[in-house]
C-alpha cells in the first residue's frame, strides 16, 4: 500500500519539476495582474463600471485626448483642438492616417457614435451618464426623448465639434475617461459582440485571447499613432485575491500587480517596501466622515466644528493604521492639482471642541451620535477608534451601525433623497476619476449635487466653485478659487477629512514606461512606444 | 431500480422550485440594491431609476420570479446584471467544467489514497505506522483550506528561491496548475475517508464470518478482498456522496485563492455584487448535483448490497 502513496508523491515531485516558466517570445512580454475581480465586466467602455474594467479598457481604447504622467491633458486620437471664446464649443482635429487595429479609418462619424452609444440608456451603463453629463442634449438622449446627441456633430472625416452646456475647465480632463473612447462604429453596427468583446480597437493593444475567468492575452495595434512596439504580448491575469497576486508575483509569474482599491496586502509591504520592484504614491482618495447638515444637532456648525476638534488623526494614521496611510487636514488629496496652495486645518483640540458643544448648547451626556460604515477593509479599526476619540474627548456616547456595502450604498442614497430620515453621520470615501480639483469639491459639496449626502450648504462656497468650475486656461486662478471654498468647506466641516490612501504596487525593475499615479486606475502609460517588459 | 430513478425524477420540479424560490425571497428581501453595487458609490438618482428600469427591478416579486420560472423551463437562466447583460448560463457554462473537473480529480485522489491508507492502518493496527498515518489523516481532516494554502504557498516559494523554479502559485489551463488546488480539495475528505476505512475494516475484521471464512482454509488474499473489503466498502460509499456536496463548498475557497475560473469563484463574486439571476443559477445546478450524487449513491448501495431497496 505504501508503494501508491509513494508513487502519488513522485508524480507530484515530477509535476513540480515540470512547472517551469513558459518559453521566451519575440520582443517582450508583460503580465499584468488586475485585482478584486475574476473578470472585466465588458470590453465595451461604455458599460464598464470599475477601476479594473477602466484599467483593461484604457489599454485598448483610445480617446480624443489622454493624460501624460503629470496628470495633465494631452493630444491623443485627435492631434489638436481649439474652444470657441464663449468656451461652449470645442473644434477636435483628428490625428492624420488615424486608423483601428482592423485598419480601418477612425473618423469623426465614429466619434459621435461612440459618445451617443455612451450616453444611450439602452447600453445600460452609468459612466457615460454620470461623466459626460455636460454635452449638449445628453439629457434628451439619456431620457429617451432624443436618439441623437444634437451637441456632437461631425463637420468632415477628421473634424468633430462638441458643444457643452455649461463652459468646463474640466470637460476635457473628463473625455481622457472610459465612456469617451472611441469605438468602431462599423464593427458595433456588425455585432454587439464586436464591442463586449473589443474585437476592433483603437487603442495600443487589441485583443488575442480572451480567456473568460482567467485573463487576456493583448498584442500591439500596430495602427496606434504610437504603437507598443518593444512588446509582443500584454498578458492580462485576473486575480480575485491580492494575497494570491503576490503570491504569483514572488514567484516570479506577474510582472505588475496591485491597483488604487486593490493595492497588496497590508501585511506584506514590510517585506517589500525594500524591494526595487515596490512603488507607492499618495492615491487621491480621502476617508472621511460626514454629518448630517439637515438634521439637529448637526445643522449647527459649532457642532460639526466640536466633533472636528476631538479626533486626533497622527494617532489615527500613524498607530492604529501603522502608518500605511497619511493623515488629512484637508479636503484634497495631498498630490492632487490644486493642493499645492495650504489651508489652515482644524486642529486636534479636545478643549475648544468641549466649549463649542456647550456653546451649542448641547448637554453629551444626553447626547448619542450613530455613526454608520459599510464593512471593509480596515473601516472596523477606524471607526471604532473614532467611537473611543468622541467619548474620550467629548463626553459623547457613539453607536456604531456596520451595514453590508451595497446596503450601506443605498442608506446613503436615501439620506441624499429624504435627509429628514437619513443618517446621521457615515464614515466613507471619495476618490477621484480625472485629476481635478473640482471632483473634490463642486462635485460633492456644492449645494444640491447628487453626491452632496450630508446635504452641505454655503452660499458662499458654491459661488466660489461656481467660478473656478467655468474658468478655461488660466488653472492659477482657478486654483485660487478651489482654495478659498476648500478652506471654508474645511472651517464648516462639509466633511471632516481623516486620512489618504496610498497606492502601493508592484511592478517589476525591468519594466519600463508604467506610471503609477494616485488615480482610481492608477497606472499611465505616458509613451506605448517606450514601454518595455523584461524578457 | 427502474422505478428509483423515476421517482427521483419526478421529485426533480419540487427541488428546483423550492431553491429558487428561496434563493429569490432570501435575494429579494435582503438589504442592498444590485444597481447600486453597479454603480459604486457615484450616484445620480434619475439615472439609477432608469437602470433599475432597464434590468426590470421595479416589477412586483410575484412578476419578476414567475418570469425567472418560465425563463427557466425554456433553459433560460436570465442575464447577469454585473457581466452586462450576458447570460447566466454562458458564464455558468464556462465554470462547470473546470469545477467537475477539479472536483472529480479532488475525489479521486482522496479515495485513491485515503482507502489504502485506511486498510493499511487497519491491516497495521497498533503499529508507530498505523499512529502516524491516522494522525496525519486526522490532521488533514482537521486543518481548513484558508489554513492550508498559504503553508502550501510558503513552501512552494521556498522551492522557488532555492531553484529559482516551483509550481504556479494560482492560475488555470496548464497541467501543474492542477496540483496544489487538488491537493488543499481533497486533504478533508482523504482524511475523513481514511479514517472511516480504517474503522469499518477493524470493524468487519471483527466478525464471525470472517472468522468463519478463514476456519474453512480460504486464503488471506482472498478473505481480505471478498469476505473484508467488500463488506467495509458499503458505509465508505455512503460518504461519498455528501463528500461531493463538501468538495463543492470547499471549492469557494480554493478557486478565489488559486483564481480557478470555476463556477464556486463565480458565485462568491455573484453575492458580493447582488447578481440575483448568477447566485439563483449556480444555486439550483448545486441542487441538481445533490440530487444526482444521492440517486448515483443510492444505485452504488444496491448494487453492494442487493439485500438493500431504496424507496422514497
Amino acid at each position: 500500500m505504501m508503494h501508491s502513496i509513494q508513487r502519488i508523491a513522485l508524480l507530484l515531485f515530477i509535476l513540480a519539476l515540470l512547472a517551469a516558466p513558459a518559453a521566451a517570445q519575440d520582443g517582450t512580454t508583460i503580465t499584468w495582474s488586475i485585482e478584486g475581480i475574476n473578470d472585466v465586466v465588458s470590453l465595451d467602455p461604455a458599460k464598464a463600471s470599475d477601476a479594473q474594467g477602466f484599467t483593461v479598457i484604457g489599454l485598448l481604447h483610445a480617446g480624443l485626448v489622454r493624460l501624460n504622467a503629470d496628470l495633465l491633458v494631452e493630444p491623443d486620437l485627435a492631434e489638436s483642438w481649439s474652444i470657441s471664446d464663449d468656451g461652449l464649443t470645442y473644434t477636435f482635429t483628428l490625428r492624420e492616417g488615424a486608423a483601428f487595429s482592423d485598419g480601418s479609418p477612425v473618423t469623426a462619424e465614429d466619434v459621435v457614435w461612440s459618445l451617443n452609444h455612451a450616453l444611450d440608456p439602452n447600453t445600460g451603463g452609468w459612466t457615460g451618464p454620470y461623466l459626460l453629463s455636460n454635452i449638449a442634449g445628453s439629457d434628451e438622449v439619456v431620457s429617451g426623448e432624443a436618439d441623437t446627441l444634437s451637441g456632437v456633430q461631425a463637420v468632415d472625416a477628421r473634424t468633430v465639434t462638441i458643444t457643452i452646456k455649461q463652459p468646463s475647465a474640466y470637460f476635457l480632463s473628463q473625455l481622457t475617461f472610459g465612456p469617451a473612447k472611441v469605438v468602431s462604429k462599423a464593427a458595433a453596427e456588425a455585432s454587439a459582440d464586436n464591442l463586449d468583446q473589443a474585437s476592433v480597437t483603437s487603442g495600443a493593444f487589441a485583443v488575442q485571447e480572451w480567456n473568460r475567468g482567467q485573463g487576456l492575452v493583448l498584442v500591439p495595434n500596430a495602427n496606434y499613432w504610437q504603437p507598443a512596439a518593444q512588446v509582443s504580448r500584454l498578458n492580462i491575469v485576473f486575480n480575485q485575491d491580492s494575497e494570491t497576486a503576490y503570491q504569483r508575483f514572488r514567484t516570479g509569474e506577474l510582472d505588475i500587480m496591485g491597483g488604487a482599491q486593490n493595492p497588496i496586502p497590508a501585511a506584506r509591504v514590510p517585506e517589500v517596501k525594500d524591494s526595487p520592484d515596490f512603488r507607492t504614491t499618495n492615491a487621491f482618495n480621502l476617508r472621511y466622515v460626514a454629518f448630517n447638515n439637515q438634521l439637529a444637532p448637526f445643522d449647527d456648525v459649532r457642532v460639526r466644528q466640536a466633533f472636528a476638534h476631538a479626533v486626533d488623526k497622527v494617532t489615527l494614521a500613524d498607530v492604529v493604521l501603522g502608518g500605511t496611510v497619511t493623515a488629512a487636514d484637508r479636503i484634497l488629496p495631498p498630490g492632487m492639482p490644486g493642493s499645492e496652495l495650504p489651508i489652515e486645518p482644524l486642529a486636534f483640540d479636545p478643549d475648544r471642541g468641549k466649549a463649542l458643544l456647550a456653546e451649542a448648547g448641547i448637554d453629551p451626556a444626553a447626547f448619542t451620535l450613530t455613526l454608520t460604515y459599510g464593512v471593509e477593509g480596515d473601516n472596523e479599526r477606524v471607526v471604532t477608534v473614532l467611537q473611543s476619540m468622541w467619548q474620550e474627548n467629548l463626553g459623547i456616547t457613539v453607536t456604531l451601525e456596520p451595514l453590508e456595502l451595497s446596503t450601506f450604498s443605498a442608506r446613503l442614497n436615501d439620506t441624499y433623497q429624504d435627509p429628514a430620515n437619513g443618517l446621521q453621520a457615515y464614515y466613507s470615501v471619495w476618490g477621484t476619476i480625472y485629476p481635478d480639483p473640482q471632483y473634490f469639491l463642486s462635485q460633492v459639496l456644492r449645494t444640491g449635487v447628487g453626491n452632496n449626502n450630508p446635504h452641505f450648504s454655503n452660499a458662499e462656497f458654491d459661488a466660489l466653485v461656481d467660478e473656478a468650475d467655468v474658468i478655461i486656461g488660466d488653472f492659477a486662478r482657478r486654483a485660487q478659487l478651489y482654495n478659498q471654498a476648500e478652506q471654508i468647506a474645511v472651517n464648516e466641516v462639509g466633511w471632516l477629512p481623516l486620512f489618504n490612501g496610498q497606492v502601493n504596487v508592484l511592478v517589476r525593475e525591468c519594466v519600463q514606461g508604467v506610471a503609477v499615479t494616485g488615480l482610481f486606475s492608477a497606472y499611465v502609460i505616458p509613451d506605448y512606444s517606450a514601454l518595455r517588459g523584461c524578457q | 431500480m427502474l422505478r428509483l430513478v423515476l421517482r427521483r425524477l419526478a421529485s426533480l420540479p419540487f427541488v428546483i422550485v423550492s431553491v429558487t424560490f428561496v434563493t429569490f425571497i432570501v435575494g429579494y428581501l435582503a438589504p442592498g440594491d444590485p444597481i447600486l453595487a453597479l454603480m459604486g458609490n457615484q450616484r445620480d438618482p434619475a439615472l439609477y431609476e432608469r437602470l433599475r428600469d432597464i434590468y426590470g427591478l421595479n416589477r412586483p416579486w410575484h412578476e419578476q420570479y414567475l418570469s425567472y420560472l418560465g425563463g427557466l423551463l425554456r433553459g433560460d437562466f436570465g442575464l447577469s446584471y454585473r457581466f452586462a447583460q450576458r447570460p447566466v448560463l454562458d458564464l455558468i457554462r464556462d465554470g462547470i467544467g473546470v469545477s467537475f473537473a477539479l472536483g472529480l480529480a479532488a475525489l479521486t485522489l482522496s479515495v485513491a489514497v485515503g482507502v489504502p491508507a485506511g486498510i493499511f492502518a487497519a491491516l497495521r493496527q497498533n503499529s508507530a505506522a498505523e499512529r502516524g498515518l491516522m494522525a496525519l489523516m486526522l490532521g488533514l481532516f482537521a486543518i481548513p483550506s484558508f489554513v492550508l494554502i498559504p503553508i502550501l504557498q510558503w513552501a512552494n516559494y521556498q522551492v522557488y528561491r532555492a531553484v529559482g523554479s516551483a509550481l504556479p502559485a494560482a492560475g488555470w489551463g496548464r497541467p501543474e496548475h492542477w496540483v496544489m488546488p487538488v491537493l488543499v480539495l481533497s486533504a478533508a475528505s482523504l482524511g475523513y475517508i481514511a479514517r472511516l476505512t480504517r474503522a469499518n475494516v477493524l470493524e468487519v475484521m471483527r466478525q464471525d464470518y470472517v472468522r468463519t471464512a478463514r476456519a474453512k482454509g480460504l486464503r488471506e488474499t482472498r478473505v481480505r478482498a471478498a469476505h473484508i473489503l467488500r463488506n467495509a466498502a458499503l458505509p465508505i460509499v455512503t460518504v461519498i456522496g455528501p463528500s461531493v456536496a463538501f468538495l463543492v463548498t470547499g471549492a469557494f475557497v480554493v478557486e478565489t485563492l488559486f483564481a480557478i475560473p470555476g463556477v464556486g469563484f463565480l458565485s462568491i463574486q455573484a453575492v458580493g455584487q447582488r447578481d440575483y439571476p448568477v447566485i439563483q443559477g449556480t444555486t439550483v445546478l448545486l441542487a441538481l448535483a445533490v440530487v444526482a450524487m444521492n440517486l448515483v449513491t443510492d444505485l452504488l448501495y444496491m448494487a453492494l448490497d442487493p439485500r438493500i431497496r431504496v424507496d422514497v
